[in-house]
């Protein structure tokens, strides 16, 4: 076998990283010392006095500051959503590494990987705000048509068979019904929200209904957020219940959570 | 209070409070237990990290020689180069003072991508599957090529067959080496894989890279796309940690500082923040 010889492609790469959104002012003394930033142009000492922490993080990720409708519908969202719950897997995984002592400042991490999942997680926002920007022209009926033999035979493990929009444990999740049916009054909701409602009221003959990610996905659609951030600010969002959780464990012994009898751990052969 | 329950829930009820594994566990004063085997007197001295490792990944315990080329390639998957995308990563987790393993644990976190590394080897092996099925079906070499080329306008973008930054790859003489002294024999996969390389070289000029070679060899072990990414979750682990190291054992914030001119800037020019709607 001969050795094989390696070429180097030469390939260029950029000289310096470079940024759309974000500029930093250096000091004239020390360059490594930035005297202000700058968010999309904006100083951001006067956006700390003049603007709440919803409207900055829109203007990070959509390049001007909303107005006060979409304001207000991103930080009720943003309410509504803070925390998964502690039945929830990334919950519950912020609460084991808490339990288990592991370091504070990884609680986050861990938890925002579980969450990172498909199944109700991060991991299925990009696909369900492609689905309301392909779909949104469309009659939801059309939608129904086209699934109609999958939606009627529903099983556990078809929980979802419209992105954003399925079944909690065999039922309509009342609570992600209860957020959408909070936002849709608001003069900032769009029209994913408001074509995600009529989607919604037609499946229920299906015991299916709004998703939490299915809700976040048409507010972040109706924003304009792009399907790769909406992952991320899903995350965000549910970032201060995870971290809570796994901080009220953090400071308990570890007998303080579950840890199943051997005659409930059944090893199958 | 009032029971108006309705809904069918058996399903979860039957998972609620227990926990059944197909893989194993500890049963207290029995012992661990790993499909089928017990780790501490099947597993420990007697079989290897990655066989077990493996065992854990697929399901069935592999031959030694299995997982003995399996270490052999992670070497080549983890140089410390802190460079290189993930090490760079691990490096930056060193200059800001993370612990070990929150550094490493981001390091391999961002090696899972369909660049390089182990998630490559789902459309690697995905490939030489397709391509062998092509062989069968008359299709030769070449005419592999011409096809798999055609599906990126005539560029030779195959999985396995270029690589970023360098053409040619010095991982796979070694790795040659290490399968004919552990007794390996060229399967299918891996005949077909370099023929495709003769017909690439003929025409575009490009070698087989590592992943190309990694995929066919470990399809003709019979392993899945999915089975021969599971078992490379950690092959970039170690460099990553040297890259770690090599940023922790110098001054927080000396590994890469950047100037604030050292970012171009290529957004809006200063502006005000504008009066609040009332």
């Amino acid at each position: 076998m001969d050795e094989r010889k390696v070429k180097n492609r030469n390939t260029e790469f950029s000289a310096k990283i470079s940024s759309r959104f974000w500029q930093e002012v250096p000091n004239d003394d020390n360059p490594y010392i930035a005297d202000n930033y700058r968010c999309q142009g904006y100083d951001l000492t006067q956006l700390a006095e003049k603007r709440s922490f919803t409207e900055t993080l829109y203007l990070l990720f959509r390049g001007e500051l909303p107005n006060q409708q979409q304001n207000e519908i991103l930080q009720k969202l943003m309410i509504a959503f803070i925390n998964p719950g502690p039945r929830h897997p990334a919950s519950r995984a912020a609460m084991l590494a808490g339990v288990s002592k592991a370091a504070p400042s990884q609680l986050l991490p861990i938890s925002l990987s579980i969450l990172s999942g498909e199944h109700l997680g991060a991991g299925s926002l990009e696909k369900n705000v492609r689905f309301f920007r392909k779909n949104v022209a469309k009659d939801p009926k059309e939608i129904i048509a086209d699934l109609h033999l999958q939606l009627s035979n529903p099983s556990p493990s078809n929980w979802e068979p419209i992105p954003g929009f399925g079944m909690r444990f065999g039922s309509i999740d009342q609570f992600s019904k209860k957020i959408a049916e909070l936002l849709l009054p608001l003069p900032g909701a769009g029209r994913a929200l408001k074509w995600g409602a009529l989607l919604s009221e037609h499946l229920q003959e299906f015991n299916l209904g709004w998703l939490p990610t299915g809700v976040t996905a048409a507010v972040l659609s109706d924003l304009g957020f792009h399907p790769k951030a909406a992952v991320g600010i899903f995350q965000l969002i549910s970032a201060p219940g995870l971290l809570a959780h796994g901080l009220e464990m953090s400071g308990k012994p570890l007998t303080t959570m579950p840890f199943l009898e051997d005659k409930d751990y059944r090893i199958e052969e | 209070m009032k029971n108006n329950k309705t809904t069918e829930t058996t399903f979860w009820d039957q998972c609620r409070g227990k926990i059944v594994s197909r893989k194993g566990g500890w049963i207290i004063g029995k012992g661990a237990f790993s499909h089928g085997y017990d780790i501490n007197k099947d597993c420990v001295g007697e079989i290897s990290y990655f066989q077990l490792m493996i065992l854990n990944a697929t399901g069935k315990l592999p031959e030694k020689k299995l997982a003995d080329w399996l270490e052999a390639a992670y070497m080549g998957l983890s140089w410390p180069d802190s460079r290189l995308w993930c090490n760079q990563i691990a490096a930056l987790g060193g200059t800001m003072r993370c612990s070990a393993a929150a550094a490493t644990g981001a390091g391999l976190l961002s090696a899972d991508t369909r660049l390089y590394a182990q998630r490559t080897l789902i459309e690697g092996i995905n490939f030489i599957t397709r391509a062998l099925a092509a062989k069968k079906a008359g299709a030769t070499a070449a005419e592999i090529v011409a096809q798999e080329c055609a599906r990126y306008k005539g560029r030779p973008y195959i999985v396995g067959y270029t690589r970023p930054i360098a053409n040619g790859d010095e991982r796979i003489a070694p790795l040659e080496k290490v399968a004919i002294k552990l007794g390996f024999k060229n399967g299918e996969h891996l005949t077909l894989a370099y023929q495709i390389e003769a017909a690439l070289k003929a025409e575009y000029g490009e070698e087989m890279n590592m992943n190309g070679y990694a995929s066919a060899f470990l399809a003709d072990q019979g392993l899945s796309a999915e089975e021969a990414y599971r078992i490379s979750l950690i092959s970039t682990n170690s460099g990553i940690t040297a890259c770690y190291l090599n940023a922790l054992e110098r001054p927080p914030e000396s590994f890469l500082p950047l100037r604030c001119s050292d970012i171009d800037y290529q957004g809006p020019p200063p502006r005000d923040v504008p009066v609040k709607e009332s």
